[in-house]
């Protein structure tokens, strides 16, 4: 199971990563734009750079205090930050997010209503559901409902895929 | 003055549209709110898309309403469940949940209904009569008062909000640098990018939004293990005369909702400390027969009086200068710019009527409030029953559509679910996220003030200091950062957490 100074460790690189990124980007694209240099109403640089430097900073102040909580409290931690979930449960989350992430790809694709229906049943599946008729009824049921305010009431062209499905309302 | 907003936006205000919005959104506020792990900011959050697509009143008043709403609607599973559906009713179940134990669950939540219609009405008549005055005294302010302005609101949100300040901080300055991403407003150049047309206008904040809090919220339940499970709820029926036990805590309801507006009116201090602190004072005032934390009357409606008030105190600063209280509030700046409108003295001089709007709905919102929440209640007691294994997959369409129909864009989903990602990882290291929204919405504002400010400068950095207000808010800048520097040895040196610091740990 992924410690809770793996995740703290993780978001700090991630902090890291976003910075390099603005520095790169000063370093290379808004230079060869000319807008790396010069006066307030040029220079479009300046501010993110600033901000850049200050979370720098603060990413070392943040280091160090983690560092210090660290030998301060070896072990007396964990219990705390697990809060009794189990790999199980963080599986589940993943395949939610693993299953929602391939909705949105394939979502354009083959549209609105062939693709959300699926999306349900599997979720509810994943949720410990297996009842198979009860989560057929729901997913088509939640789809369905949610189509019809979305298309009669707020006018919303829903994604069509390319065999352009739509229900007549 | 006041009388001139009022009556403008009466006339706006008095359309079925408007009227039914504000009703629909008292609704889905309350049972947002009622439901653990959802709230008032996510209620925004998911409905933004829909309002953005309606006209201006009518779209704030759907969105403040379910503020209002979803502000009271979490006493009522504190009540009954012994869970706050939203850590500002946490203080609520002191006393709620032991009353609901004695047999008078239907007077708790009657009372609790009561005394945020009345803490709400008592925030909005601040709101009305304060927030044109600062308005017309920020109406003098120029680029470097906003640029300090926007660096304080930053600033006490972060020192105020609980947890860790450098975190706060750090989850603040990348809302800053999200906000960066795009077309630069001066220079024309584009900037973080990459060559993809997409980024021309930044990331939608809708997108961001929803990402980052509702898919991350969903992932978190996703871990629990009660997703089949169908809540015990008893139906509760509150009648007329819960109206009348409210009433006779009078001098506990108008001292609470005082401290709820002047908590709310602070930028980042918010409903959980408002609440916690009016509690504590009720407590320390009490008649010696009343036995808070056993089920006394005036326990709920010090903490429902106070959290609601500080609705409308919050909308001071949000509609007068610019400046979000909260992160609810940063959702609803974030709409009415969207709309086309921008916060501040100029939206009290160019859109009157828009700004009396606003003030008719919080108004109006606050009696919708009492009416449905009295008539209403067992529905929000059946809604508490439907397990999460329906709720979950409903809120991520719900999410998906909603940010589909923004644009009609696939990209925008995608940032959906990055920020998404993004967003697990920062709750997971115990980052809050209501700065990374902060930050989004004040950045420009920010850097589009602080660059006017030393184009207008003769002398560089000095501008800041040269004008009186401005030299004002930069000392109270200096002020919190030495307050942030202190709190965070302060907080490192001592580790237990009080109550207080639970909540507003959890708040988001």
């Amino acid at each position: 199971m992924t410690s809770s100074r793996t995740l703290k460790l993780a978001a700090l690189g991630f902090l890291l990563a976003v910075i390099v990124i603005v520095f790169w980007q000063i370093e290379t694209d808004l230079k060869e734009q000319g807008i790396a240099s010069g006066g307030p109403y040029d220079n479009a640089a300046s501010y993110p750079y600033s901000i850049a430097v200050f979370v720098g900073v603060l990413l070392v102040l943040q280091l160090v205090i983690e560092l210090l909580n660290d030998k301060a409290t070896p072990q007396t931690e964990a219990p705390e930050a697990a809060e009794d979930i189990q790999p199980s449960d963080i599986r589940r989350a993943g395949m939610m997010l693993a299953i929602f992430a391939v909705y949105v790809m394939v979502l354009t694709t083959i549209g609105y209503h062939l693709a959300t229906a699926p999306m349900i049943y599997a979720i509810m599946w994943v949720c410990g559901m297996r009842n198979l008729l009860k989560i057929a009824i729901s997913s088509v049921a939640i789809a369905t409902g949610f189509a019809f305010v979305f298309e009669v009431f707020l006018n919303v062209v829903l994604p069509l895929g390319i065999w352009n499905i739509f229900i007549p309302w | 003055m006041i009388f001139e907003f009022l009556s403008a936006g009466l006339d706006v205000f008095l359309s079925p549209l408007a009227l039914g919005l504000t009703f629909a959104g008292i609704i889905i506020g309350l049972v947002v709110g009622a439901m653990p792990g959802l709230g008032p900011l996510m209620g925004i959050i998911l409905l933004l898309p829909v309002a953005i697509g309606l006209p201006p009143v009518p779209a704030m008043g759907f969105l403040i309403a379910i503020f209002v709403g979803g502000s009271c609607g979490g006493s009522i599973s504190a009540i009954l469940l012994r869970i706050p559906g939203t850590p500002l009713a946490a203080a609520t179940l002191f006393d709620g949940y032991p009353m609901a134990q004695k047999g008078r669950a239907s007077d708790a939540i009657g009372i609790a209904i009561t005394s945020s219609a009345i803490g709400g009405l008592i925030g909005g008549v601040v709101l009305v009569f304060c927030a044109p005055i600062l308005a017309s005294f920020a109406a003098n302010f120029a680029p470097p008062e906003y640029a300090m302005l926007a660096i304080m609101g930053l600033f006490a949100i972060a020192v105020i909000s609980g947890g860790s300040i450098i975190k706060g901080l750090l989850a603040g300055s990348f809302g800053l640098l999200i906000a960066t991403v795009g077309t630069d407003s001066f220079s024309t150049g584009l900037r973080f990018t990459f060559g993809s047309n997409n980024l021309l206008n930044g990331f939608h904040i809708v997108a961001v939004v929803v990402g980052l809090f509702a898919i991350s919220e969903m992932a978190a339940q996703m871990t629990k293990r009660d997703l089949l499970k169908t809540p015990e709820v008893k139906v509760a029926r509150p009648g007329l005369q819960t109206i009348g036990l409210t009433l006779k805590h009078y001098g506990n309801l108008i001292r609470s909702s005082a401290i709820g507006t002047f908590f709310g009116a602070i930028p980042g201090a918010g409903g959980v400390i408002s609440s916690f602190t009016s509690y504590a004072v009720a407590k320390a005032a009490a008649k010696p027969g009343e036995k808070y934390g056993e089920g006394a009357e005036g326990g709920i409606v010090a903490t429902e009086a106070a959290n609601n008030a500080t609705v409308g105190g919050t909308l001071v600063p949000t509609l007068s200068l610019g400046i979000p209280g909260d992160a609810s509030s940063a959702m609803l700046l974030g709409a009415l710019l969207i709309l086309g409108f921008v916060p501040g003295p100029a939206m009290f001089e160019n859109n009157p009527d828009v700004v009396g709007g606003i003030f008719m709905v919080y108004l109006a919102s606050n009696v919708f409030l009492l009416i449905a929440g009295i008539l209403l209640t067992p529905v929000f007691v059946y809604v508490l029953r439907v397990p999460k294994v329906y709720l979950i997959p409903s809120i991520l369409l719900l999410c998906s559509i909603g940010t589909f129909a923004l644009q009609a864009s696939v990209f925008d989903l995608q940032v959906m679910l990055v920020f998404g990602l993004i967003g697990i990882l920062f709750r997971a290291a115990d980052y809050p996220l209501a700065p990374v929204v902060i930050g989004m919405i004040l950045g420009p504002i920010l850097e589009a003030n602080f660059r006017r400010s030393l184009l207008i400068s003769r002398d560089g950095y000095w501008i800041f200091l040269d004008r009186p207000v401005s030299a004002t808010l930069v000392a109270v800048n200096a002020l919190l950062l030495a307050a942030m520097v202190y709190l965070t040895i302060k907080r490192m040196r001592g580790s237990k957490k009080s109550d207080l610091a639970k909540a507003m740990s959890a708040e988001e």
